[in-house]
């Protein structure tokens, strides 16, 4: 997946006329500099967190016994859930860590309330976690940033220091304006301050990514203590994916009432019309001709109202997938316009739910294959392992699907996702084109899809 | 009598046109959208018009819309709203300024030629045809003031009234005499609280009473 961005981007660098390899432009972005600030941030950060929360933790034990330290904990409690949130976001502002917001604290009514809800609350138990990892982690961030930049740049502008250094005396007694790296080492002469020179240069340029490293383990943490609880990011999730069922049942059933309205029941009224007019003519005693005439429309309308409804029927529920998702499937690919062969292995029968899923994912992402990829062979491949099902749609055609490009594949991104099913696309651009879907084979509660 | 057609399934336009052509109206335009409609009414000045409520572009009520915006533009014409479902805020929208030469009907109600294009003829006259299923919705919501009182004959009277239909009409369809209809008529009057007068037409108003609950 490109995003349009992304492609921009790519654009506008192959342009220029040569592109500066990775490890100078990392010195253009903003998240170096951000994270240089961050990491040496870390200590006195750390540190304060540390030293707060040790304090406060000491102090609300030893006042257990008095009122004072239960309050006390609940209220440092909800100081440090503070004070991980602003870690949070400065981590979030400077290095793009991206960590997700918590559950806001919610406090129960009554003083009695609320200080039970700061101590049950598992988030402030986590941000206290977290402020007591914050101090290794910050020594190791700072001291890399310091290391690394100091030493770095000091090699790199060794040659313009080096002779007002003093003078530095070795054993032999002869004396050096340099510095020493053994006794007999010494960085005096052109070319091993030439040395040291490239050595600044090899660390500076390393500096970037020694700092990325160790945040990124401070990042980890942040994740796991300052983000949501999985629990929290589950229900985050499944309300998400509840709301794209609700939206596209309502969608289903408004396509269905807007078929009906235009289709099937318009042609009724017609029906009834014309009948209607037939039966004046005869009861008039008018030209039975034309009463035959106008038979014969009601007729053919009766005729195509009735292949209307079938077809709306079978959009709701096809009836061959009662005789199993195999049975649908062979019928299905035997209508399509590009040859398609099937592969079929169900040895555990999904939920009807899944396959009436599976089978719709079947037939629009064959109407794909059909409409866009220009392919002169399809596969279908359907099998079932270990409690989910897959479903593989692949062809030889020109490739270069996308999800969200117009093919209707982010819709059933989503709709696969209400089951905690997942759709993978590999299409690269002169294809082949392969898009498979895993869902779970039950979705009810007992069948344990989650 | 000369109609304009606003109906966007052609099915149902052709239908429409053949049947009215058959019983030697006029159709002057078949449209279908309430743009459309509405400057082929005021180019026109057809005699009534029937419409469709759902039409392109939304798909939702501009019909009603147009119908509506019609109705203030050009008076004299009759709209026939037709549908294929009853809408009792769709109903009272378009009732709202006067009963004159208006129609809603279901699309069902094509299949009775005769009585179609006699609904169709009176709203072109200046008169009343609204669905039976239109009024049982607007009655069965409107239970205030005197329309409680109303004993069920009398009841079944103001239904035919909303309906469109003159005395001997409803005499006709209820199989009673003139005079009888007369009668409960006088007797709506009465507790719908509607004095004899001179401007008003106490027949629309009892209707609208009602209609408007």
């Amino acid at each position: 997946m490109i995003s349009n961005s992304d492609a921009d981007l790519w654009q506008a660098e192959t342009a220029m006329p040569r592109r500066l390899p990775r490890y100078l432009t990392v010195f253009r972005e903003r998240r170096t500099w951000g994270e240089l600030l961050y990491a040496l941030l870390g200590l006195p950060l750390g540190l304060v967190g540390f030293v707060f929360t040790v304090v406060t933790l000491a102090l609300s034990a030893g006042l257990l016994v008095t009122f004072v330290g239960l309050p006390l904990l609940a209220l440092t409690g909800l100081v440090s859930r503070y004070g991980g949130s602003v870690l949070r976001r400065l981590a979030n502002r400077l290095t793009s860590a991206d960590v997700p917001a918590p559950e806001p604290f919610h406090g129960k009514p009554g003083v009695l309330g609320w200080i039970s809800s700061c101590l049950s609350d598992g988030t402030a138990w986590r941000a206290r976690l977290y402020l007591l990892v914050k101090f290794p982690l910050g020594i190791a961030s700072t001291v890399t940033a310091f290391v690394f930049w100091f030493y770095g740049l000091m090699c790199v502008t060794y040659a313009t220091w080096r002779p007002a250094l003093g003078c530095n005396r070795t054993s032999d007694g002869k004396c050096h304006h340099a510095i020493g790296f053994t006794d007999s080492w010494q960085a005096d002469t052109p070319f091993r301050i030439f040395l040291v020179t490239i050595g600044g240069i090899v660390i500076t340029l390393a500096a970037p990514w020694a700092i990325r490293g160790v945040l990124w383990i401070d990042k980890f943490a942040q994740r796991l203590l300052l983000g949501p609880s999985p629990t929290n990011e589950r229900v985050a999730q499944l309300e998400r994916t509840r709301a794209v069922a609700v939206d596209d049942s309502a969608a289903t059933l408004r396509r269905i009432e807007r078929d009906l309205h235009d289709g099937a029941q318009a042609k009724l009224v017609a029906l009834a019309m014309n009948v209607g007019l037939a039966k004046e003519k005869l009861a008039e005693g008018g030209d039975p001709a034309e009463a035959s005439r106008l038979l014969d429309t009601a007729h053919v309308t009766a005729k195509e109202a009735i292949v209307e409804l079938r077809d709306l029927a079978r959009g709701i529920h096809p009836p061959v997938l009662d005789a199993g998702l195999d049975t649908a499937l062979a019928t299905l690919v035997a209508q399509g316009a590009v040859p398609v062969s099937l592969s079929a292995r169900i040895d555990e029968r999904p939920d009807p739910a899944i396959e009436t899923m599976t089978y719709f994912c079947a037939a629009e992402l064959l109407t794909n294959v059909a409409k866009h990829s220009g392919a002169r062979q399809a596969w279908v491949d359907v099998r079932t392992h270990d409690g989910r099902l897959w479903l593989r749609v692949s062809d030889d055609g020109g490739g270069g699907a996308r999800v969200g490009s117009g093919t209707g594949l982010a819709g059933l991104t989503d709709r696969v996702a209400t089951v905690d099913g997942r759709l993978t696309v590999e299409s690269p651009e002169g294809g082949p084109t392969a898009v498979t879907v895993d869902v779970p084979l039950h979705v009810s509660s007992h069948g344990g899809a989650v | 009598m000369r109609v304009v057609i606003a109906e966007d399934n052609a099915i149902l336009r052709d239908g429409l046109v053949g049947l009215l052509t058959d019983r030697g109206h006029e159709v002057v335009a078949a449209v279908s959208d309430g743009d459309a409609l509405r400057s082929a009414a005021s180019a026109l000045h057809p005699d009534v018009c029937v419409v469709d409520i759902r039409m392109p572009p939304s798909f939702t009520d501009e019909g009603l819309r147009a119908a509506i915006a019609m109705r203030r533009a050009q008076p004299e014409v009759g709209v026939l709203v037709f549908s294929q479902y009853v809408e009792t805020r769709y109903a009272s929208e378009l009732l709202a300024d006067s009963a004159r030469g208006v129609g809603y009907l279901l699309k069902d109600r094509v299949a009775d030629v005769r009585e179609f294009v006699d609904a169709l003829t009176r709203v072109a006259a200046g008169g009343t045809a609204l669905d039976p299923e239109v009024v049982a919705q607007l009655l069965g919501r409107s239970r205030r003031d005197g329309l409680a009182e109303l004993t069920p004959r009398e009841r079944e009277v103001l239904e035919r009234m909303a309906e469109g239909l003159s005395n001997s009409g409803i005499a006709a369809a209820l199989v009673v005499s003139e005079r009888a209809v007369e009668k409960h008529v006088a007797n709506i009057f009465l507790k719908l609280d509607l004095p004899p007068s001179e401007t008003d037409n106490r027949r629309v108003l009892a209707v609208l009473r009602y209609l408007q609950g």
